[in-house]
């Protein structure tokens, strides 16, 4: 599993790199609005299944000068499509926050994480269709 | 604490629009501050430069022109327009609305133009200044331009206003003649917190009962303050009665998109946001709510 390739589908993610035994670290920025964090963290792979086209990741990161933490389990999964020839993708994150960023807004941080992920979605769907087709 | 910044305090509105151009995204402006500091005080914001407004005198004041539009300054304060001779006589709505946000304490250092940039979707004076069809006065790099505030907040905490534009003010159209309006705030926990849901809205009603203006506005049911157009259509021209009004009210609970958050869930929000909608329906037709 090329897990950087995947970790560069997430919008704002920056200088992913290997830490070796499926450890990755990386930066994340996110904005909403003025408020501007870079999160930076690690990413571990927690399950690797490429018969049944699972993989589980565990993701943690925190903001240096807000003070904030956030934690992310994600499970991705590749199912066959309902029509033959197609794939389905799914994708299951609970996320954490704490700290400060957590205080000023969790359904905020949720919201913007929701959509951190519809586009992480969409992005992984284009890069697999991509190589699929190459 | 809070991170390290240059302050800057122009003493005009074009003093301020250079330091902008010059410092870019490393910049940030300050009205009253009570958000601005919160949120960099928790490290959320860190601007490099702040570029006070408190100086900047042609940003204060409330007057009304000839035609009878309010013109609100962007500095003005949220205790300034709540006691405002010309806001209490020509659109007291507004000063209602204006009475309701948090404490005096917090109302006498917040600004107009500062809760209109901040573009927090729970506050109180966009959706009262949206039924009102107010619009935001808008200096930048590319000159002066009005922005409906209706079309202002884009997202949680994001607006329409471009890179170096400043707020400048407000300007008000009086109401329809004959108009009502009312603003109504659902507070379940605290007199001063932010609402669980708001409900702005502002109707004419003919002598025979039917609705020739209606307008609706919503705040704290989604990412930004929402006008409830499909309400409002299905008002207009009709005769107001309790069936239309449920309907109505249906038709603005649906329109919404709300958050979870300790004020309560989605679920909750939506379902007070249709009962919120029919007590200000009821309000303009001077029925008991």
């Amino acid at each position: 599993m090329d897990v950087p390739r995947v970790a560069r589908c997430v919008p704002g993610v920056e200088a992913i790199e290997a830490l070796g035994e499926d450890r990755y670290r990386g930066l994340l920025r996110i904005s909403v609005g003025p408020i501007r964090l870079a999160l930076a963290g690690e990413v571990a792979v927690t399950l690797k299944d490429e018969a049944a086209g699972i993989a589980g990741m565990r993701a943690t990161a925190a903001d240096k000068g807000a003070g904030g933490a956030v934690s992310a389990d994600l499970r991705i999964e590749v199912r066959d499509g309902a029509r033959p020839g197609t794939s389905e993708l799914q994708i299951t994150t609970d996320a954490q926050v704490m700290g400060r960023i957590g205080e000023f807004g969790q359904p905020i941080i949720k919201r913007k994480a929701d959509q951190t992920m519809s586009e992480f979605a969409a992005n992984l769907a284009r890069a697999v269709a991509g190589a699929g087709a190459a | 604490m809070i991170a390290p910044y240059e302050l800057h305090a122009p003493a005009t509105a074009r003093e301020a629009l250079e330091l902008l151009a010059r410092h870019g995204e490393d910049a940030h402006l300050m009205a009253g501050g009570t958000s601005l500091v919160l949120l960099m005080k928790q490290g959320l914001v860190r601007p490099a430069h702040v570029v006070s407004l408190h100086r900047v005198g042609e940003l204060r004041g409330i007057t009304r022109s000839a035609e009878g539009w309010l013109e609100i300054g962007a500095l003005a304060t949220h205790r300034e327009i709540e006691r405002s001779p010309l806001v209490r006589a020509h659109c007291p709505m507004l000063a209602e609305a204006f009475a309701k946000i948090a404490t005096v304490r917090i109302r006498n250092q917040a600004t107009l133009g500062g809760n209109l940039a901040h573009a927090d979707p729970a506050q109180d004076p966009p959706p009262a200044l949206i039924v009102l069809a107010a619009e935001v006065l808008v200096l930048g790099p590319r000159g002066a331009r009005a922005i409906p505030v209706e079309e202002l907040s884009t997202d949680i905490f994001a607006t329409s206003l471009g890179p170096g534009e400043l707020i400048v003010g407000v300007r008000v159209p009086p109401l329809p003649a004959g108009a009502r309006a009312t603003y109504l705030k659902y507070l379940p926990r605290t007199e001063d917190d932010y609402a669980t849901v708001s409900v702005a809205a502002a109707a004419v009603v003919g002598p025979d009962g039917t609705l020739p203006h209606v307008r609706i506005a919503l705040g704290a049911v989604g990412p930004t303050p929402i006008r409830a157009r499909s309400a409002e259509d299905a008002l207009r021209g009709q005769r107001l009665d309790e069936r239309l009004i449920a309907w109505a009210a249906a038709l603005a609970a649906e329109a919404t998109d709300p958050l979870d958050d300790a004020r309560g869930s989605a679920g909750y929000k939506r379902e007070m946001a249709r009962v919120f909608t029919a007590r200000a329906l009821r309000a303009l037709t001077g029925a008991r709510p």
